[in-house]
């Protein structure tokens, strides 16, 4: 199986402090990984720096073999990686449609955009209604709706999502990941962020244990779901 | 009734100038939270630019505009490169210190140029004027106002159904994530500095045809009251910025026409006090620093 993306020994600085020292990853094409660990773990800053959001102070990022490190964001994404932010970050003042005009920006409005539009209406159908609303009027699990349906507007290679189930109810967080499930089945490689690790293990197919900017442990979501040691520090006991 | 009719009338088309003025102004800080003191010299680039374009290239209307137009183009880029773009996204002073320091420059760069006193700008659209029942408009007011809605028209046109005018919204709220959508944000930089100077260049080209002159330091009084009209109207509506700009030119006109025309260029200032005092975030509410 090809390797999508790769993270080599990356070092990232939040201000003065070291966020992230030395994380490697790998994320092969159709799986979902993920970054779980404690709030303050490094896990956002490591997705901004895949994301030329944040400087990279040393180590690679490879995409589909590319060297990505150093490229502006924008140049970034154009490659195929779409990103789902924490906390949504909507364009709240623009209304849904606009939202996923923004997402295919890139790629242009051109002949595609109206299929494209029914395939992300189709995964979740309360979007259409409320397309002429402002998306800052959205409830919060509709909002994590539209954060993700922006990114499947772009039709990325690679989807990396930054805490998608915060702030949300368990049975919306449980339907959340059932779509997040879905897209992975239809072919979309992801890495994920997440607090929420019980539920993220149930989906993800391969984990990081990230602590302080280190990375702790890895490996595949059933063999650590079963591990006594994960059981304690990221499953609560 | 017939005094303040004619009054209103006259004030609208001083306002619609302001507030185009305004409008770029408030464009650039809602864009990139800049406030870009420069803004004003691109206002006074018009009016050399109209100058220019009549002494040595045509006295047709609408290549003077042009003319006007890209002078201020061409300085409006100029000081994106130099004193906004490097400082974008800091603490709101230092591009605040830095444009303030390139406007100055741009003063005393005209005036080396072209000397302290005003350049005479030739008339280029006859003194005729229309009646309106009792009211009297010139054509010069005409072409003001005709501008002014264009502008204002396509300003509004661009930032609400065009695709860069839509990345230019997303640019405003979150430029991470605009970036994160394959928005290159130095791009959009330079596109709203530029639409804001296109804008003030139109104004300076009216305002330079209606006084026939040009001067180094024109801008500043313009300038320091189209400032006004955003801190008063509040940035987050542009909308709000065209309207105060309006009612601040009937305003003057019916201060001079009533009271005194001395007291004309007090009234701005006076209002951004009141309105101050009661409305910290101006009448229609403005984004977080």
């Amino acid at each position: 199986m090809s390797i999508l993306l790769r993270v080599t020994d990356l070092e990232v600085m939040y201000g003065p402090v070291p966020a992230v020292a030395g994380v490697g990853l790998e994320v092969p094409e159709g799986e979902i990984r993920a970054i779980l660990g404690a709030n303050g773990a490094g896990k956002s800053s490591t997705i901004k720096a895949i994301l030329g959001l944040l400087k990279t102070r040393a180590g690679t990022v490879e995409f589909q073999g590319r060297p990505i490190h150093g490229l502006p964001t924008h140049r970034i994404h154009q490659l195929g990686i779409a990103w789902v932010p924490e906390g949504r970050q909507l364009f709240s003042t623009l209304t849904v449609h606009e939202n996923l005009e923004m997402g295919a920006f890139a790629r242009g409005n051109g002949a595609r955009f109206p299929a494209k539009l029914d395939e992300v209406f189709a995964l979740f159908p309360q979007l259409r209604e409320r397309q002429a609303q402002v998306a800052g009027s959205l409830s919060g699990g509709e909002q994590q709706m539209l954060a993700i349906a922006r990114a499947l507007m772009a039709e990325p290679r690679l989807l990396l999502m930054d805490e998608p189930s915060l702030g949300l109810a368990p049975k919306v967080v449980r339907r959340l990941f059932e779509q997040i499930q879905e897209i992975n089945a239809r072919g979309l490689s992801i890495l994920m962020v997440e607090q929420n690790a019980r539920q993220a293990l149930k989906i993800a197919h391969y984990a990081y244990l990230l602590e302080v900017g280190r990375l702790m442990g890895e490996g595949p979501a059933r063999e650590l779901e079963a591990s006594e040691d994960v059981k304690r520090v990221y499953l609560g006991g | 009734m017939e005094l303040f009719l004619q009054q209103v009338l006259n004030g609208l088309m001083t306002g619609s100038t302001y507030a185009v003025v305004a409008l770029g102004f408030s464009l650039v800080f809602s864009v990139m939270r800049v406030v870009n003191m420069a803004h004003p010299e691109f206002f006074m680039a018009g009016a050399f630019g109209a100058f220019l374009t009549i002494t040595y290239v045509t006295r047709n209307v609408l290549g003077v505009f042009v003319g006007g137009m890209a002078v201020a183009l061409v300085v409006g880029l100029m000081v994106e490169r130099l004193a906004i773009r490097p400082v974008r996204g800091r603490y709101i002073m230092i591009p605040f210190i830095a444009t303030s320091g390139v406007g100055i420059t741009l003063q005393h760069g005209a005036e080396r140029l072209f000397g302290s006193d005003p350049v005479l700008v030739p008339p280029v659209i006859p003194s005729v004027s229309y009646n309106l029942g009792p009211l009297s408009v010139t054509r010069m007011q005409l072409v003001t106002l005709a501008t002014a809605a264009v502008l204002m028209l396509a300003l509004r046109y661009y930032v609400r159904n065009t695709k860069w005018g839509r990345a230019t919204r997303a640019v405003a709220e979150r430029p991470d994530v605009a970036a994160a959508f394959g928005v290159d944000v130095n791009f959009v930089s330079r596109l709203t500095v530029g639409i804001s100077a296109l804008m003030a260049g139109a104004a300076g080209v009216t305002i330079g045809l209606l006084y026939t002159s040009a001067w180094a330091f024109m801008g500043l009084l313009f300038g320091l009251k189209s400032f006004v009209c955003m801190l008063v109207a509040g940035n987050r509506h542009i909308e709000g910025v065209m309207v105060i700009g309006l009612l601040l030119g009937v305003l003057e006109a019916l201060v001079s026409g009533y009271i005194t025309s001395t007291l004309r260029d007090a009234v701005a200032f006076g209002v951004l006090v009141v309105v101050l005092v009661f409305k910290p975030k101006g009448l229609f509410g403005s984004y977080d620093v």
